[in-house]
């Protein structure tokens, strides 16, 4: 009887033993892939705060002094501040064109009844699945003819134009699941249909509204292949594409590289930090539908 | 009611602005770039019509077919590379350890980072003679694998794949986590009951149920894989020695640095029909498969 409760608590130990080093391998696998996904993403950080004397002596120690002008230097004579401006302009005037137009198209599309409805949804919904790259070139010479070329404009009408189509699936998905009598009531109250798009429509769509300006916020801060060939005057550029010329200019500033990364990383980071959950259903929905 | 919501003047202002920009900045261009592939034109002359001729250098352009290959590479790459690799650390994820949340956030930050700033990253990191990997390579003794990363045209192609595993592994790792948390927990528990083991249970009840989501997945990596031009272009510029050339950088390069528009809009309209013959026949794979079950 007391050999048969030992075994059973030899058993027990042995399983719980087994059960902590699944666990341990478990976690020994999760810190390699994190360390691997996060270590040189601290290292851009901690470089950036380092002199490049330092960088090339020391490439992998933290910092001894914190060298805050590496960023003073990088928004200053590396541009990165122009850049940087010219990216928020762009980002965010299209975003409002995106929301206003996708919201209103959305809204047709989803409520009103006309012949060529249909039609005009697939082909938005078409656009999602166009890759960009077939259609650089012939953008590149629909811009030159508008004389568009080295214009915030060209970066902002392509990227609204390409934002509508997830923009309209989003948004056009929503408000079909408002309830028609809301509208019904506004008009028969005597409110105009502008009126209550803009009054009832859009405020309600709060929730689209988000995900979408979430979703075209980082589509446009990040977007590198349009800027490329639509701009080349120094003072339009935007930060990807200032940061491709400023590896260009100095190869051995890792110092300031990596301040200008850190820099142009900061307003999507602080996004993810406060917005996590959006971000990524965002994101996740934006690829698998697109 | 009726009279409103088949009111035409509502429906035209509604709809005017989105479909007249979307009409001159996405569907003109493509159908203008089908006219201007059939004509030579540097960009500022007369284009001259020179009928199937553009098809023809671009299907007998050896470079064109090695950018063709190497697409066709980074999709392997990231249906090998992505997908297991998502999976695996999905199912670390769900099997409710602590900080399993602070992982998962940390292996999607890549995903919402420019893809310059990763390639520059990733450049410096590389680099054959200051980077930090080489760095630490040789510090451990490891000299003989400190590799010319990006500058030897053996590696670079499997340099740049890597890179792109790491940038977007986080999103499948989401795809996946989520699809998992889908899995009915009874099922699960009934197989625990049963005496399964983990190994046992993974594959005999949560990837069969995962099946159609990994087939999202594949089509994700080949749309996305046919997409890439940026990493690319920012790390290598499809170099060296048009080791790592995609057909959008090769479409880039033949259009902007030599100015043939007529050659490059011809290029668009190959990859054009290449990415959506693709994504076709893999969405029809897909289909196939769901209505088997």
């Amino acid at each position: 009887m007391e050999k048969a409760i030992k075994q059973n608590r030899g058993g027990e130990l042995l399983l719980r033993l087994r059960k902590k080093f699944r666990r341990f391998m478990l976690y020994l696998l999760l810190c390699l892939f994190g360390i691997t996904t996060a270590y040189p993403l601290l290292w851009m950080v901690y470089t950036s705060f380092k002199s490049n004397q330092d960088i090339s002596m020391n490439t992998l120690a933290l910092p001894t002094k914190l060298h805050f002008e590496n960023y003073a230097e990088a928004w200053q004579t590396a541009r990165i501040g122009e850049y940087f401006f010219n990216s928020i302009i762009v980002a965010v005037v299209s975003i409002i064109f995106t929301v206003l137009l996708g919201a209103s198209a959305a809204f047709i599309l989803s409520k009103f009844k006309f012949r060529l409805r249909r039609l005009i949804y697939t082909s938005f919904i078409i656009g999602m699945l166009i890759p960009l790259q077939s259609i650089l070139v012939p953008l590149f010479i629909q811009m030159r003819s508008l004389k568009l070329l080295d214009s915030l404009w060209s970066l902002i009408l392509s990227y609204t134009a390409f934002g509508l189509p997830i923009a309209i699936f989003i948004l056009e998905s929503f408000i079909r699941a408002l309830p028609n009598e809301i509208m019904e009531s506004a008009v028969i109250d005597g409110s105009s249909v502008p009126r209550s798009f803009f009054k009832l429509i859009l405020p309600m769509s709060r929730p689209a509204i988000a995900s979408v300006t979430i979703l075209s916020f980082l589509n446009n801060w990040k977007e590198f292949s349009f800027a490329l060939i639509f701009i080349s005057d120094e003072a339009k550029k935007t930060l990807p594409l200032g940061l491709y010329n400023f590896l260009g200019a100095e190869t051995n500033n890792y110092a300031g590289l990596t301040a200008a990364l850190v820099i142009s990383s900061i307003p999507v980071l602080i996004m993810y930090l406060f917005m996590q959950e959006q971000v990524i259903n965002g994101m996740t929905a934006g690829a698998v539908k697109g | 009611m009726e009279l409103i919501i088949r009111n035409r003047k509502y429906i035209f202002l509604g709809l005017f602005p989105a479909v007249s920009l979307y009409v001159v900045f996405v569907v003109y261009p493509i159908v203008r770039s089908f006219f201007y592939g059939f004509y030579e034109w540097n960009g500022l002359g007369e284009p001259v019509y020179i009928g199937l001729k553009n098809f023809q250098d671009i299907l007998t352009d050896n470079i064109f077919w090695l950018s063709f290959k190497n697409n066709i590479f980074i999709v392997v790459a990231s249906i090998l590379g992505q997908i297991p690799i998502g999976l695996i650390l999905a199912v670390i994820l769900n099997s409710s350890l602590k900080g399993a949340g602070f992982f998962r956030s940390v292996f999607f930050v890549p995903m919402i980072l420019s893809t310059v700033v990763v390639g520059l990253l990733w450049s410096t990191i590389l680099n054959s003679q200051m980077g930090v990997l080489n760095h630490v390579l040789k510090s451990i003794g490891l000299e003989s694998l400190a590799l010319d990363w990006l500058g030897n045209p053996d590696i670079a192609m499997y340099t740049v794949c890597a890179v792109i595993v790491w940038q977007f592994v986080g999103l499948y790792m989401i795809i996946f986590l989520a699809a998992i948390q889908n899995i009915p927990p009874d099922i699960i528990e009934a197989a625990s009951i049963d005496g399964a083991n983990e190994i046992r249970k993974f594959f005999s009840i949560t990837l069969p149920m995962l099946w159609p989501t990994v087939m999202t997945a594949v089509v994700l990596c080949i749309s996305g894989s046919m997409r890439s031009f940026d990493l690319v272009f920012v790390m290598t510029q499809g170099g060296p020695a048009n080791a790592t050339e995609l057909m959008a950088t090769y479409m880039y390069n033949k259009t902007f640095s030599v100015y043939k528009y007529g050659y490059g809009s011809a290029v668009s309209l190959v990859i054009f029909v290449i990415s959506f013959g693709f994504i076709l026949i893999s969405q029809s794979l897909m289909r196939r498969k769901n209505s088997d079950q």
